[in-house]
């Protein structure tokens, strides 16, 4: 039980940064369906810099600036140049795909080399309580700190003025702009702060939930998250319980695999979406995209 | 304009019977030429760059020309074999059982190109399967993990479940019962190959349900098993598991106990010599441990923690696998 735990929280916390980064871009009126993109290439420059400096906590650095970067390129193209936000977000995850191949072949050319890991924060106490103790801190730093991101974008986008412009900005970007909120600014400052997230959920497949790094080693999170984003609400808390239960789903298809029941495999590994649904499915309650979500904001149209 | 068009026409036929223009003259001086199609990364350490590693020697050691396309879906199959065919390569690798179907529906069109599949059964005038017995070099990892395991659990971890990779798997059991009758072999499959987080976390399932000893077929996600049992280890437990397709027993040295290595470089080699000197033939080509293909290779640095009679019986049933004498079962497909 508590080894599922780990697990569960294990593979939650990369689609959990990924899907806060998500939500904070969203709500702010822009889709970004690159989020798969921006992570893999998070992943690939936190693992050649890791290697290169022996340093996990520079690679996580890199994994971080690199994304904000190509998030800077998706954001040129849907805020200020008003593209089509799919079309920009599908070229930034095919170009990730291919240049980190490239790079990856380019650069390790002998073969792909180990990576120096985060190693898990073994918090003496904090570490012995019972049930979580250990899944919560004896993890690697990236799972509290996941959990700690969630209340922090949950009390920004509730509490604060600057979440409420945030909100305001995405609902309806016209009115926002006569109150005197910068929509472009917003969405720009948003674009980049959730790709740093997403740089965060790459950075982490590398560094901490293995210690290589293989081409589409993403392997679909980033879609995933997209889709925690919708079942989460469009809301943090609601996110983050998308989150564990994709993940916890996750951990128990395979602990079903191993335990040998006659189930043909396929369907062990449909059991997370399945699920998702289902629940997604019975839950009922509120659930509305921001207003504003995927269009473009000219000033000058009407 | 009547005699211009009749110019035309003389002139067309004048450049027609020029030497050189018509398609067959030329086709005896041109280079061998053998062109690859893989399923994955070229990167990934394992079945797709063995892959590429071999048409590098063919293109050193035959003087070949040689191509390589990564594929990224079945329906680009039968276009690339196309496209090759059609520009007169004289062989075209499809590097997978997953290739064949393309190959047979392209290899009757294009009846000078000679189509070799790795591993399948497909065999038409100018298309034949290779077929690596590494069945054989998995019997013995499932043989010696069945008679070192103190929990009698073994398991497996495979990326899809295609027949050549299910097939490994059962010789893998066989071996493993052969030495301990009633041993557990349990499988987990991901459902991809490049998923290196998802095959630490199969593996962790599967040392956390008492498996001591793991094998893989995951290629790139490889080095996630490796990684899970590295981390039992270190906790104090007695784990190890066994690399697959490449010699992977320095990716983890202290916890790979042996690896089922597939020279599929050389293979490529053989294979490309044959249909270049013509003696090609449309039956399916098998290289195993007695064509000197496959091998099982122990990790010296953990081998002399194996008992001399285990070592020595180990030993004996590879002689008898590499003669012919013992038949290692294998998947049917």
């Amino acid at each position: 039980m508590d080894a599922l735990l780990e697990a569960a929280l294990r593979l939650a916390t990369p689609l959990l940064f990924a899907a806060l980064g998500e939500l904070l871009v969203e709500r702010s009126g822009v889709v970004n369906i690159g989020i798969e993109g921006l992570m893999l290439t998070g992943a690939f420059a936190a693992f050649a810099v890791a290697v290169t400096t022996a340093s996990p906590g520079l690679g996580v650095a890199a994994g971080v600036s690199a994304s904000v970067a190509l998030g800077m390129v998706f954001a040129w193209f849907v805020v200020l140049r008003s593209a089509d936000q799919i079309v920009v977000g599908t070229a930034v995850n095919l170009l990730a795909l291919g240049a980190t191949g490239l790079a990856l072949r380019s650069l390790f050319p002998g073969g792909i080399p180990a990576a120096p890991v985060v190693g898990p924060l073994e918090i003496p106490g904090l570490a012995s309580l019972p049930v979580v103790g250990t899944a919560l801190f004896g993890a690697t730093p990236f799972v509290p700190t996941s959990l700690a991101a969630t209340l922090c974008v949950a009390l920004f986008l509730a509490r604060t003025r600057a979440g409420l412009r945030w909100r305001a900005v995405g609902e309806v970007a016209r009115a926002a702009d006569a109150e005197g909120v910068r929509v472009a600014a917003v969405r720009i400052g948003a674009i980049a702060v959730g790709a740093a997230f997403a740089g965060i959920a790459g950075a982490m497949l590398p560094l901490a939930q293995s210690n290589t790094f293989s081409e589409g080693m993403t392997a679909g999170r980033g879609f995933i998250a997209l889709a925690i984003v919708i079942f989460g609400r469009w809301n943090a808390i609601g996110c983050a319980a998308a989150a564990l239960f994709f993940g916890a789903t996750t951990a128990l298809q395979f602990r079903l695999q191993a335990r040998g029941l006659a189930v043909p495999y396929p369907l062990a590994l449909a059991l997370p979406y399945v699920l998702t649904l289902a629940v997604l499915a019975i839950a009922t309650g509120r659930a509305r995209a921001p207003r504003d979500l995927g269009r473009p904001y000219r000033r000058e149209a009407h | 304009m009547l005699v211009r068009a009749a110019l035309l026409v003389a002139l067309g036929c004048f450049v027609a019977a020029l030497p050189g223009c018509g398609g067959e003259t030329t086709q005896q001086t041109e280079t061998f030429r053998v062109a690859l199609l893989t399923p994955g990364s070229i990167s990934d350490g394992g079945w797709n760059q063995a892959a590429y590693d071999g048409l590098e020697r063919v293109e050193r050691e035959l003087g070949a020309r040689v191509s390589h396309v990564e594929t990224k879906s079945p329906a680009q199959f039968e276009e690339e074999f196309r496209s090759y065919a059609r520009d007169g390569f004289d062989l075209v690798f499809g590097h997978g059982f997953e290739y064949q179907e393309a190959a047979a529906r392209v290899a009757p069109s294009y009846p000078e190109t000679v189509f070799v599949t790795t591993s399948g059964n497909t065999v038409l005038p100018n298309l034949a399967p290779m077929v690596f017995e590494l069945e054989q070099a998995t019997y013995l990892c499932g043989w010696l993990a069945a008679k070192l395991s103190s929990s009698g659990r073994l398991g497996a971890i495979g990326g899809v479940d295609l027949p050549s990779i299910r097939s490994t798997f059962v010789a893998f059991r066989a071996g493993a019962e052969a030495a301990r009758p009633g041993v557990s072999v349990r499988e987990v499959f991901l459902g991809r190959f490049d998923d290196v987080p998802a095959a630490r976390e199969a593996a962790t399932a599967l040392l956390d349900e008492g498996a001591d000893f793991l094998i893989h077929q995951v290629n790139d996600a490889g080095r996630g098993v490796f990684q899970a049992v590295q981390e039992r280890a270190a906790k104090g437990s007695r784990v190890y598991a066994f690399g697959t397709n490449r010699n992977q027993n320095d990716m983890a040295p202290d916890v790979v106990l042996a690896s089922a290595v597939l020279d599929v470089p050389s293979a490529f080699v053989e294979v490309a010599r044959r249909v270049e000197s013509g003696s090609f033939r449309a039956e399916p080509i098998r290289l195993g441990m007695g064509e000197g293909i496959v091998s099982f290779v122990l990790n010296a640095g953990l081998s002399g923690g194996i008992e001399a009679p285990v070592l020595q019986e180990l030993a004996a049933l590879a002689a008898k696998i590499r003669s012919g004498e013992l038949q290692v079962p294998r998947g049917n497909f």
